[in-house]
């Protein structure tokens, strides 16, 4: 007990600190200093073999409903108030627990087996005893061992890594299974160790999930203390690349590594349907709460009427009758049990298994495929499948998500001169060679700005450098593999072929495969040809292939040196002295360097235009120098016409830092280093004190390009009645015209423009102005709504607000006004708001308007945003997995999109709406059962069989509903896809309402009046026993629902048929052989020989014909009389896809252009017509402009636009 | 030093299957689809309709109220049972011939057979003729199970409350009463006679009751039910076992006997009749009433009327509908519907 405290406490220990194993190898376990930590295997399985039982059904008691089954069947067990025999009751629920045990243990089996195999793969450890690393297996690796990783290798455990093959002490890793990411990342040697004899301490903080944080550092024996990172720390599950080996001291093992408190599992939501459906259910319960009430006061009349003591009154053993009270009072729990299919118990393991169909599916879509990554469609939440066909808002990011995010240089801006990157624009090269030369004039003691710039764009990044000889062997698999893809994919793509130099540049692809050929202008050596650069940022990879084109070669990146290459040939190693790296806060990057000509400091620093232009001298203009200033101001102009232009834009700058500078710096940045609390936030501050005064030396521009089919993507969802709303960090320039790239906006749309520039002002100032723009511009579109001129016309209403803005609107006051305004326009761009803020967005939306909302992103910034709507789509794409692991669908393209809603989310929503609708009809049938009782007195008696009871719900009319809820098919995907409109059927109510619950519970009520009162009044005053009775009616029951069924069943398959002609003749066969076996073997019920001698009676079939005719008239007269008289927009299409391929595909467009508005889809161009290009600056047109320069709102309307 | 990896693709299979596109019928009902279904299903229904119309009303029906109740009756005297063994006559004339067979039924209103506690006091085992559920029979038969300890048998309510009016049929021909002879066999299920029901293998059979006490509501013990036929004894007295067939609704009619002997068997000539009865059952307990019903039975059972009509009802139905539909089809087809 002692030892499991103290074990218990050194876990949850703030600092962990922890010593080498080797001094104690083969010591027994008491004696090992590490033992308190947990070891290297894992167990992800939720149960035990042993305890398998007890553990699943614990876990499935937190189901409501299958507690309030079980606590009907222990009623059961009561005399008093007993409906069947006791053990009758039981079957129901256990067949449901069994059931899903069955599908759990299943998933658990599997667990168990891939956590065997991967406890069992070996693994390198060292041992002090054989003096040489040994293999053993992963489970047997502990915290404190020295394990040995080798190329192409998975790491087994977090490795603090002490030692690499490679001679700078770096290790390369790819983290492709932990957040997806193929790019290679570089680990250093934690600094100043000697491995030959450890003794040093490792302190190191408590696990967390956190991937890309990690504190410790190393106490020498001495008590010198050495930080070390995240940069030192191979993780579990990473694979070495490109190191022939490494060797790290494990630090945390099994499930306290960060790969293994990052895997928590697929998540679980409640669906929106399943929330309605509770409601139902609770319904359900107040309906079987009445009928059990009116069987209760039903028995008390009823014995209140009888004169005297009946000879069928059985009284209890001692010959005593209770008073009629107590006896309904018992009655109602009788009943309660009677007529608790009411409540429909297999509903809810039928939707998962439903589900579990419905997603096969929906993974195994070929459309859903991507060939490119080899991915398919991944649904990673098991259970709102159904919600994807409910969706009224997308919130989308932009940047990977509507956009490639595989970057082209296509602009720079030096020192205030504008040049494109193009392939006969000589312009810039000569701009170089001429720098080039007048800096060589200069001794080399003054760098030209242009080489600067250059050079800024080869230094200042991440970019590792691979050689084609030390190149990841997966690298050429991957290339023999894809190459025959790649060409294909070039010869298509005429501005590769045009453009060379565009090429070059171009990362499009696999950028670690092949590098593409260069102009033949500038060759460099042979040997730099075979050069790989591995980004993190497809931007730093677009700019350093750029600087690579016009000469500027990076050869090499360590730890400590630059290698670059200059167009004259020379090639120069900088020392790099820091880098100052990449934060959302900072929204740039620096690295220091030492020049190696002139031995100054210099500073690079690139970053978004505004996070540069603030730290240009001081914020005052007049510190500026006047050349700097004009500079600025030029550039700026430049960064605004790329902006419009759809382009990202970076600023670059430099600082020349002097040596006193650099060292007192220097001693504070070692301390932020090396402390241990709030690490990041000290470093960081040590940035922001270096990165001021900064001079600017120009801007790129940067181009994004829309991924394919986006635009008619949009046009399709706006179709469907999505409201489609951009969120995005970059400028409202760029998010317009991308907008207007994928045909978000229009150019005939009335574009409504607010931001607000200036924060520095008091708040409530800001606010009240807020409000006032608010108004106003409610106003204005309220005006404009119903002014007469546009209300035929499609025009309509886009809103494009900014970040500070959003802030401002999303305030408690203003909130109303701001969702006022959105939901009257048709698409919202939302620019420069931060994560937070997009979570904020969605979450406002949703709550304010009641709708369903779905995120979809691709990067870490989309997170929030992902977990705040209904349904979370994930885009794998160039930024890593994060968004994949935060969401409930996994897709490739955006183009996924389309069909992923139109279609599945249709489909999957139709089927289930209806199957729940069907299931609560179906389950009305216990009414049967309700209108005996008021002919038995009240008191509970069935006229079927018990077992026949609960054999018809579990299995005769079971199967038919589920496969309907599968594979059914009410319009055809191509349909679907074709006309968008179909999918407005499921938004807001949907099919699956409160009218349409209540007809199918109405309708339930009729069928088993018609069910039970056509057989009665047919014996009435004969001979009739009760289970001859009750046959007929179970029999008519039967064919009652399954032709229900067949009326809802739009496309019959061969599943279709065999289920239901098999539910028919199961029923048969079973109660056949139960009526012919079984004589006494069900006391006190006894059905012996009763079906066939049925079946021998012609009045059997004459009653089960009119009763089923009769039952199933109403919904045969109003079904097809209302197809015909009205026929919904479903059902058109549902003619539609009877038509032949030609016919269809001409009512599809003669369907799209009557209802869309005339919305064809028009050919998707490059660059979009309305953008303001370089040669006209600004087309705004400012209507009203209400406090001058804090506020601007502008209307756009692009009306006079001939640019078509 | 390099490790090996597998690729697979992840590409999904492109069958018909996965990727929904099984061959299907995909039907739309609309008005002009339902029209030849309804036009053919109401002209079968009131087909049938008429059919079975004209065979209810074919059979005869002879029904009569003997329960005393009111005063008037001949066997009022024995409603409130003062006297054991009451006996009373009732007489009646019969105007035409009731064709036969003519089937002889004893009836009760509101007596809950079905009564669900009722349903389940009896001891399947022990009418099966297994002796060991003699000595203790189903706990389901208390509080009918042990008298004092003594095990009953048959145990149960259902076997205890055994309807025990009998019944004498005369005819009067010149004043004098002549018996009309009454069939009591063949009156119960085969699979009752034959399966469910039977005497334990013991001969004589009283020596299998021996320790056992008859239901307390009994005269007779169950061996002597009926002591000239062995066949008919025990628990395969078929007026034993009719009763233990519940009826299914609160008023019914048991079959008492079959009149399908000598002179009766072309049926019940036109004549007066008298019908003696011996009234043991009590009904004031439930305010229930007793009769005896003479009917003759056609292919589809006893006189019933309700189902030829509700198959005229519907049949017509149908054919408005139709004409309806017609109506609508010609009105709103579908511009593709050829």
């Amino acid at each position: 007990k002692g030892l499991n405290y103290l074990s218990q406490r050194a876990r949850e220990k703030e600092l962990r600190s922890l010593v080498s194993n080797l001094p104690y190898e083969g010591q027994e376990k008491g004696k090992q200093p590490n033992r308190f930590f947990s070891s290297n295997s894992i167990k992800t399985t939720k149960y035990s073999p042993l305890f398998f039982i007890p553990m699943n059904l614990y876990e499935q008691f937190h189901r409501l409903a299958n507690v309030y089954f079980v606590g009907l069947a222990i009623l059961n067990f009561i005399p008093v108030v007993n409906a069947f025999q006791p053990e009758v009751a039981l079957i129901p629920i256990c067949v449901i627990l069994s059931l899903t045990a069955l599908k759990d243990a299943w998933e658990d089996f599997r667990r168990y087996q891939s956590d065997r195999k991967v406890n069992n793969t070996p693994c390198f450890v060292y041992s002090r005893m054989e003096k040489q690393f040994v293999e053993r297996r992963w489970k047997d690796a502990r915290v404190g061992d020295f394990v040995k990783v080798v190329c192409n290798e998975i790491v087994p455990a977090d490795l603090l890594l002490l030692h690499s093959s490679d001679p700078n002490g770096v290790c390369y890793i790819e983290t492709a299974n932990l957040d997806g990411e193929t790019n290679l990342k570089q680990r250093t040697v934690a600094n100043g160790l000697c491995t030959s004899n450890f003794n040093c301490k490792v302190v190191c903080e408590k696990p967390n999930n956190n991937l890309n944080h990690f504190k410790c550092y190393l106490e020498k024996p001495n008590e010198e203390k050495v930080g070390a990172g995240i940069e030192s720390l191979l993780l579990r599950g990473c694979t070495v690349r490109n190191t022939n080996h490494a060797v790290g001291f494990v630090v945390y093992a099994g499930h306290e590594t960060k790969s293994m408190l990052n895997n928590n599992g697929s998540r679980y939501k409640r669906s929106k349907l399943e929330r309605k459906l509770n409601i139902d259910v609770f319904f359900c319960v107040i309906l079987l709460f009445t009928m059990c009430l009116i069987g209760a006061l039903g028995h008390f009349l009823w014995l209140e009427s009888l004169p005297g003591v009946p000879p069928y009154l059985v009284p209890d053993s001692s010959g005593h009758l209770d008073s009629p009270g107590l006896t309904s009072f018992y009655m109602f729990f009788t009943m309660i049990i009677l007529l608790q299919i009411l409540i429909p118990i297999a509903l809810y393991v039928s939707i998962e298994l439903v589900k579990i169909g419905q997603i096969f599916f929906i993974t195994n879509d070929l459309d859903l495929y991507d060939e490119e990554t080899d991915s398919r469609m991944q649904c990673r939440a098991l259970n709102i499948t159904e919600d994807l066909g409910q969706i009224e808002y997308i919130f989308s990011d932009k940047t990977g998500t509507l956009t490639e995010n595989k970057m082209v240089f296509r602009r720079c801006s030096v020192m205030g001169t504008e040049f494109p990157h193009k392939e006969n624009d000589g312009k810039l090269v000569q701009q170089i060679k001429r720098a080039e030369s007048s800096s060589r004039r200069g001794g080399g003691r003054k760098i030209h700005p242009y080489l600067d710039f250059f050079l800024a764009l080869t230094i200042c990044n991440t970019v590792m450098v691979s050689m084609a000889t030390a190149k990841r062997e997966r690298v050429s698999d991957l290339f023999c593999q894809r190459k025959p893809k790649r060409n294909r994919t070039r010869s298509e793509d005429p501005a590769v072929g045009s453009a060379k130099m565009e090429s070059a540049a171009d990362t499009n692809g696999v950028q670690t495969c092949s590098l593409h050929p260069l102009s033949q202008r500038d060759r460099p050596a042979a040997a730099s040809q075979s050069l790989h650069y591995e980004a993190q940022s497809p931007d730093e990879a677009a700019l350093v292939h750029a600087a690579r084109a016009y000469g500027f070669i990076l050869l090499a990146r360590t730890p400590d040196t630059v290698s670059v290459r200059l167009p004259s040939g020379q090639v120069l190693d900088f020392e790099v002295l820091d880098t100052l790296t990449f934060d959302c806060t900072r929204k740039r990057m620096s690295v220091l360097v030492r020049h190696p000509v002139t031995r100054e400091c210099v500073l690079y620093t690139k970053g978004a235009d505004y996070a540069i232009m603030e730290l240009l001298g001081t914020p005052y203009a007049e510190h500026l120098s006047g050349n700097q200033k004009d500079v600025a101001a030029v550039t700026q102009h430049h960064l605004d016409c790329y902006a419009k232009e759809g382009l990202r834009t970076l600023c670059v700058a430099k600082k020349v830092v002097s040596e006193d500078v650099y060292r007192s710096w220097l001693v504070d940045r070692k301390r932020a280093q090396a402390s241990m609390d709030n690490r990041e936030q000290l470093i960081m501050e040590t940035s922001v004190q270096l990165e001021t005064d900064l001079t600017l030396l120009g801007a790129t521009g940067i181009e994004d390009r829309l991924q394919e089919s986006v635009p008619e993507t949009t046009v399709a969802l706006r179709e469907a009645g999505i409201h489609v709303w951009v969120l995005t960090g970059d400028k409202p320039e760029t998010a317009v015209n991308i907008g207007y790239a994928c045909r978000l906006l229009e150019e005939e749309d009335l574009v409504i423009n607010m931001s607000c520039k200036n924060k520095l002002k008091h708040f409530y100032f800001i606010q009240l102005t807020c409000t006032s723009i608010l108004d106003c511009t409610l106003e204005e579109v309220r005006r404009y709504e119903e002014d007469p001129c546009n209300v035929d016309t499609t025009q309509n209403i886009a809103l494009v607000i900014d970040g500070n803005t959003v802030s401002m609107a999303l305030s408690p006051d203003l909130q109303d006004r701001f969702v006022d305004l959105a939901k009257r326009c048709r698409t919202v761009l939302c620019c420069r708001v931060t994560p937070l803020q997009k979570s904020e967005v969605v979450k406002l939306i949703r709550e304010k308007l009641k709708v369903m909302t779905l995120a979809v992103g691709d990067g870490a910034n989309d997170v929030n945003m992902i977990q705040a709507a209904d349904v979370g789509i994930g885009i794998s794409g160039q930024e890593g997995m994060q968004a994949v692991m935060a969401s409930d669908f996994a897709i490739s393209r955006f183009k996924h999109l389309r069909k992923l809603l139109l279609v599945h989310g249709h489909w999957c929503y139709t089927r289930l709406a209806n199957m729940i609708i069907y299931f609560f009809y179906k389950n009305a049938y216990v009414n049967l059962l309700f209108w005996y009782q008021f002919f038995c007195g009240f008191t509970g008696t069935a006229m079927i069989d018990y077992w026949l009871m609960i054999f018809f719900n579990l299995f005769f009319t079971s199967v038919p509903p589920i496969m309907f809820g599968i594979f059914d098919k009410d319009v055809s995907a191509e349909v679907l896809m074709g006309v968008p409109e179909l999918y407005r059927m499921g938004q807001g109510k949907g099919e699956y309402n409160f009218l349409s619950f209540w007809i199918s519970i109405l309708d339930a009520f009729y069928q088993s009046l018609v069910c039970f009162f056509i057989p009665y009044l047919a014996y009435q005053d004969s001979d009739v026993d009760m289970f001859t009775f009750g046959t007929p009616m179970n029999t008519v029951a039967l064919f009652t629902i399954l032709l229900h069924l067949s009326i809802e069943i739009k496309s019959w398959t061969l599943v279709h048929w065999i289920t239901m002609l098999g539910s028919v003749g199961l029923y048969f066969i079973v109660t056949l052989a139960y009526n012919a076996t079984c004589i006494t073997c069900n006391p006190p019920s006894n059905p012996y020989w009763i079906l066939q001698s049925q079946m021998a009676d012609p009045m059997f079939y004459l009653i089960c014909t009119i009763s089923t005719v009769a039952a199933l008239l109403p919904r045969y007269l109003i079904l097809p009389a209302s197809n015909s008289i009205s026929p919904s927009p479903l059902l058109q299409g549902r003619l539609l896809d009877r038509r032949d391929p030609d016919t269809k595909a001409l009512r599809i467009q003669e369907w799209r252009g009557f209802r869309g508005g005339g919305e064809q889809v028009k050919r998707y161009r490059l660059s979009p017509p309305p953008s303001p290009t370089l040669d006209t600056p600004v087309d705004y047109v400012p209507e009203f402009d209400l406090t001058g320069d804090d506020f601007s709102l502008n209307v756009i309307t692009h009306q006079s636009t001939v640019h078509t | 030093m390099v490790k090996e990896e597998e690729d697979s693709s992840n590409r999904p299979d492109n069958t018909a299957f996965t990727q929904q596109r099984l061959p299907a019928w995909q039907p739309i009902l609309s008005a002009g689809i339902v029209i030849p279904g309804f036009v053919l299903i109401g002209l079968a229904f009131i087909g049938i309709g008429v059919g079975l119309f004209l065979t209810s009303r074919d059979i005869q029906v002879l029904e009569m109220d003997y329960t005393g109740a009111d005063g008037s009756s001949p066997c009022s005297v024995c409603y409130n049972l003062a006297d054991k063994n009451c006996v009373c006559t009732m007489s009646f004339s019969i105007d035409s011939l009731i064709k036969g067979p003519v089937f002889f039924y004893y009836g009760l209103t509101n007596y809950f057979q079905n009564q669900r506690r009722y349903g389940v006091s009896r001891d399947d085992k022990q009418l099966y003729g297994d002796t060991s559920n003699f000595a203790s029979p189903n706990s389901e038969c208390a509080p009918y199970q042990y008298i004092s300890n003594v095990p009953i048998v048959p145990c149960g309510s259902v076997a205890n409350s055994m309807f025990n009016d009998t019944f004498e049929l005369f005819k009067n021909v010149n004043g004098q009463s002549l018996p009309v002879p009454l069939d009591g066999k063949g009156i119960a299920w085969w699979t009752d006679y034959n399966v469910k029901f039977q005497n334990p293998n013991v001969t004589p059979l009283i020596n299998a009751f021996n320790g056992t006490v008859r239901p307390p509501f009994w005269s007779k013990n169950v061996y002597e039910l009926d002591t000239t036929d062995a066949s008919n004894n025990g628990f395969i007295n078929q007026d034993f076992l009719v009763w233990m067939r519940r009826a299914a609704l609160p008023d019914f009619r048991k079959l008492y006997r079959r009149i399908t002997d000598g002179d009766y068997s072309a049926g019940l000539p036109a004549g007066n009749y008298s019908l003696k009865i011996h009234y043991n059952y009590p009904v004031n307990g439930f305010g229930g009433k007793k009769k005896v019903v003479f009917s003759n039975v056609s292919w589809m059972g006893g006189k019933n009327e309700f189902l030829g009509i509700a198959y005229l009802v519907i049949g017509s139905l149908c054919v408005v509908m139709s004409v309806v539909m017609l109506i609508v089809y010609a009105k709103f087809k579908f511009p593709e519907d050829n």
